[in-house]
């Protein structure tokens, strides 16, 4: 247990806190030779017990010494002149006297605690605010992902595209052929992008429940590395075409529904009617939702089969492959470059075709990483602020401190023991600091850990960590270095006369000093402008995002999923066929339609800000070139829906219920997707190749489908009794409030089938609303910060103003005595203060033009030099320091001349 | 100081002090008692009463060089004071003094 080269380790330690520091390197010496001798000749055990019973022997007259004397200096040692001082004893001291140093800070943290609590409280914000965003980030952007080997993960995507899922998602023969022509992976794989819009109802386990099940390639869990906790992965029978039915339950369906049975495995479930068997659990850290499609819920994974079938669905894969070992994303990207010309070349009529490869990390995290090293530095912005405002505080205590500080340097300690002293005050008030901020910042973790209504991958996993609270320690220690270095310095000046003169004197102290203050009060002004700046920018993207002309009317509408077990599409079930399932339908919106307060009705397979799904088309009479080949985003719905909706009719007219699987096929098409495909000719009669030719009848008003900050694409919508459809929402206009609506409307739709969930429903507005989340989120910390940080400066003005005004107290009698009115005095000092605020704000403005630019991305419908939200945020400030600045200054006005020359 | 009488290990320390000269520091004194007095001297008894001596202005300490031997640390060193050698004289004088006047009934 002893470590080469000494004595028993808790032994040492023990000599080395009871002995004078002095003293400890002679003991532990001594003892050391004598028990280096005793081991050789008696033997390691009979050494530790002689060292032990020495220890102890020492410790009976020690330690009653050293508890006696907490406030003891060192006791004066005899010195002689022959051995005065002496280096290699100085350095031997030097550890211990760290120690000693470290007990006298305590000391003073307890004699004057109410400063220090509120002291901690201000540093705590700062530190609390880097801890929330750092634990934030750090499941997004640092800790690698819960895979084997992530860093060799990379995302395939169909082609480069912002914001736009469709285009990232590709067809299932673009998997099965890069799997078979590759040379850069060790596996390739996928799941299916859309599997929200797939539900499936659990019946005969207690109460019906739709589930939600993530289809996936059957290796998809062999590549990412992972192994269920129970059970097995899919085998090949499963993962074929109408394979036999499997599904592996997520770690928290599993908890919650079946309360961590571990026999579910091998039993079968009911899913859709369909006996499906349980083949597995996974592990509670692989979760799928969060880390593959952050704000939705998965219950469990299912075999998703890469087959001909499947490929007609268009590009509903997101493929991820795991990299050869010596294989970069470079190098597979020129891989599938060349694969991609091939298959292009030798079928130039196939669609679809491309391969984007990035890092999977960074494909999971990228799009927020701006808005993450923006939020990481506003919070060190904030921690600047603290920082500053606490030296001002400290270094306004200094005075108080400065005979203490003359006295010590006077009795013999060294500058840079006093500068070390004063040094670890500050770290000890940054560690209690960190106390707090961990508290913050554990409580915005827990609240945001527990959302869903945040589209943020890896929310989910966020959490105070080791790696959090090791990242606080840092943080905490690099900011007592901050805050404390100017006031040490100060502080220790050698300046005893000058102090004592001072003092005495009731002078107000050196220039130099008030200099330093100001300085920090400046700078707090510039960095909260900065914050401000920043935080008024998002707040008007914020309210444009909001202002976004969404293309239809959310307000007042609830939109349910209207699932069937039933297959409606099955020519050997009742209803089956297009015609019966329309007629089923119908049913159902009959039975609704005659509850009370019900306005408007409709159906569609994809809401807007959900669902994307895009196919390739052509116009009728184009040329046959990729030029004139479209991604559309089509969406099915009946007759209903675009009026319920509120989306505009621009031309032609809307869908009939005679726009049947009996009567030609009809499409109505977008403003943006007639612009794009017509260029301003009449698109209505035109026709797309669609189902061998799809005739457009009407133009309607854009939608903001996708994100609220891009503009539309080509949408187009098809009447549900001319296409087949896969899952469908309903969609419910009513005045009513949703609470009074939700009941009767769910009674509506069990009378209409009885095995039909109902607790699957939404306003339309929550969609909307978790559209704008991420940039809610990032605003409202944000702000916070902003916010904290204009509190701070406010009190750094107010800190050192009134500290200014007590110490020309006696100035001011003067001056009053000779004549200057109390107005007077009142405005010289909120002059002083607005000085101060101007020169922090100008700095500030300066700073955020050049920051502003960085954060363009983030922005929308604002300019980074927005002139409303600088002057905005200019007033902010300067009312916050003119209010902070009248306090001090009313009182330095109501000063008694009198009075004040008395104490001179 | 005056009339302090010194106790027994004290004034075996001082004198194993005295007669190790230079070589004078807690382990050798310990030694060189445990050689002495045939029994077991205890190393931290050893120290405490240096130190006591050294308050008391009997001994003069001096840091020396750190070795190996000692892991590192250094040695301090001790040597008797104009004091203390004026002290163990009177010691001493007392002692004889006394010694004498019972010489009889030994």
């Amino acid at each position: 247990m002893s470590k080469q080269g000494g004595g028993p380790r808790w032994a040492e330690a023990l000599i080395r806190w009871m002995a004078d520091d002095g003293d400890v390197a002679e003991i532990l010496g001594d003892f050391y030779e004598t028990y280096a001798q005793r081991r050789s000749e008696r033997g390691a055990f009979s050494a530790r017990i002689w060292y032990w019973r020495q220890t102890s022997r020492l410790a009976v007259t020690l330690i009653p010494r050293r508890l006696g004397a907490s406030g003891r200096t060192h006791r004066p040692r005899q010195v002689s002149a022959a051995n005065s001082p002496n280096i290699s004893t100085l350095r031997g001291n030097k550890i211990m006297s760290i120690g000693q140093d470290a007990r006298s800070a305590l000391r003073e943290v307890r004699k004057d605690f109410r400063f220090y609590a509120f002291a901690a409280l201000i540093i705590g914000l700062g530190i609390g605010a880097n801890t929330a965003v750092f634990s934030v980030m750090s499941p997004l952007m640092l800790r690698p992902l819960p895979f084997e080997d992530p860093e060799e993960l990379v995302w395939v995507a169909l082609s480069e595209a912002e914001g736009n899922m469709s285009l990232v998602t590709s067809r299932a023969s673009n998997l099965r052929d890069f799997r078979e022509l590759n040379q850069s992976f060790d596996g390739l794989t996928g799941f299916f992008a859309f599997f929200e819009y797939q539900s499936f109802n659990l019946v005969g386990e207690g109460e019906p429940e739709r589930l939600v099940g993530a289809g996936v390639a059957q290796d998809f869990l062999d590549v990412l590395g992972v192994s269920p906790l129970l059970g097995r992965n899919f085998v090949y029978e499963e993962g074929v075409w109408d394979g036999r039915p499997a599904a592996i339950l997520t770690h928290g369906f599993w908890t919650r529904r079946f309360a961590a049975d571990p026999g579910i495995v091998g039993r079968s479930i009911s899913l859709n009617d369909v006996p499906t068997e349980v083949v597995g659990v996974l592990a509670p850290s692989f979760d799928f939702s969060s880390t593959f499609s952050p704000g939705s819920r998965v219950d469990f994974l299912r075999p998703f089969p890469i087959s001909d079938e499947t490929d007609n669905w268009g590009n509903t894969l997101s493929i991820i492959g795991r990299l050869k070992p010596g294989a970069t994303v470079e190098s597979a990207q020129a891989d599938l470059d060349i694969i991609v010309q091939h298959l292009q070349d030798a079928e130039p009529d196939r669609w679809g075709l491309g391969a984007v490869v990035s890092g999977l990390q960074e494909q999971i995290g990228g799009r927020f990483k701006s808005a993450m090293l923006f939020l990481a530095a506003a919070a060190g912005a904030v921690m600047l602020i603290a920082c500053a405002n606490l030296s001002n505080l400290l270094l306004a205590r200094g005075t108080k401190r400065h005979k203490e500080m003359a006295i010590r340097s006077v009795m013999g300690g060294s500058r840079k023991r006093l500068v070390r002293q004063l040094l670890l005050e500050s770290m000890l008030l940054a560690l209690l600091g960190a106390i707090v901020g961990v508290g913050i910042a554990y409580a915005a973790t827990n609240a945001v850990a527990g959302t869903t209504a945040v589209r943020i991958p890896m929310l989910h996993s966020v959490s105070i960590d080791g790696m959090v609270l090791l990242f606080t320690l840092g943080v905490a220690l690099v900011a007592g270095l901050l805050l404390g270095v100017l006031p040490a310095l100060q502080m220790s000046q050698g300046r005893e006369a000058t102090i004592l003169n001072d003092s005495s004197r009731g002078s107000s102290e050196g220039r130099s000093h008030t200099g330093i203050r100001e300085a920090l009060v400046v700078a707090e002004v510039a960095i909260a402008c900065i914050l401000l700046v920043g935080g008024g920018l998002l707040l008007r993207s914020f309210v444009s995002v909001l202002d976004v002309q969404l293309g239809f009317r959310p307000d007042g509408v609830v939109a349910w999923r209207v699932d069937t077990n039933r297959n409606l599409f099955d020519p050997d079930q009742p209803y089956g066929g297009l015609p019966g399932a329309v007629v089923f339908y119908d049913q159902l919106v009959t039975s609704v339609e005659a509850v009370p307060g019900v306005e408007a009705l409709g159906l569609s397979d994809c809401l807007p800000l959900g669902r994307n799904r895009s196919w390739g088309m052509r116009v009728v009479g184009q040329p046959d070139d990729p030029e004139h080949q479209y991604n559309v985003y089509p969406r099915i719905v009946d007759f209903r829906y675009l009026e319920t909706m509120g989306i505009r009719l621009v031309s032609g007219r809307h869908f009939t219920p005679d726009d049947n699987w009996e009567s030609g096929n009809v499409v109505i098409i977008s403003e943006s997707g007639a612009r794009r495909m017509f260029q301003g000719e009449n698109p209505l009669g035109q026709s797309l190749t669609l189902a061998g030719g799809t005739e457009i009848v009407g133009v309607v008003e854009d939608v903001r489908h996708q994100t609220l900050e891009h503009t539309s694409g080509i949408e187009i919508y098809l009447p549900m009794m001319q296409r087949r459809w896969g899952t469908l929402d309903m969609v419910v206009r009513s005045p009513l409030p949703p609470e009074a609506l939700i009941g009767p409307v769910s009674a509506a739709i069990r009378a209409s089938d009885p095995t039909m969930p109902t607790g699957d429903f939404r306003t339309l507005n929550s969609v909307v609303d978790r559209a704008v989340s991420p940039r809610r989120f990032t605003l409202l910390l944000l702000g916070s910060f902003a916010g904290t940080a204009l509190v701070l400066a406010a009190l750094g003005i107010y800190g050192v103003l009134s500290y200014n005004v007590s110490q020309r107290i006696p100035e001011i009698g003067i001056r009053m005595a000779l004549g200057e009115s109390g107005g007077q005095v009142l405005g010289r000092v909120v002059k002083r203060t607005m000085t101060l605020a101007v020169v922090g704000i100008v700095i500030g403005a300066a700073g955020s033009f050049l920051v502003t630019r960085l954060i363009g991305s983030m922005l929308y419908g604002v300019e980074p030099t927005d002139a409303v939200t600088f002057v905005g945020m200019a007033l902010v400030l300067l009312s916050a320091a003119a209010l902070a600045g009248f306090l001090p200054a009313r009182r330095a006005s109501r000063t008694d001349p009198m009075g004040a020359l008395r104490t001179e | 100081m005056g009339k302090y009488l010194m106790g027994e290990f004290e004034q075996l320390v001082l004198l194993a002090a005295m007669r190790l000269g230079e070589e004078a520091y807690g382990v050798s004194v310990a030694r060189a008692l445990t050689e002495q007095t045939g029994k077991e001297v205890s190393q931290a008894a050893t120290y405490l009463t240096l130190k006591r001596l050294e308050e008391k202005g009997w001994l003069e300490s001096q840091a020396g060089v750190p070795s190996t031997q000692r892991a590192g640390r250094e040695k301090r060193t001790y040597q008797i004071t104009e004091a203390g050698l004026a002290k163990v004289r009177e010691s001493r004088a007392t002692l004889l003094q006394m010694w004498d006047e019972v010489a009889e009934q030994l």
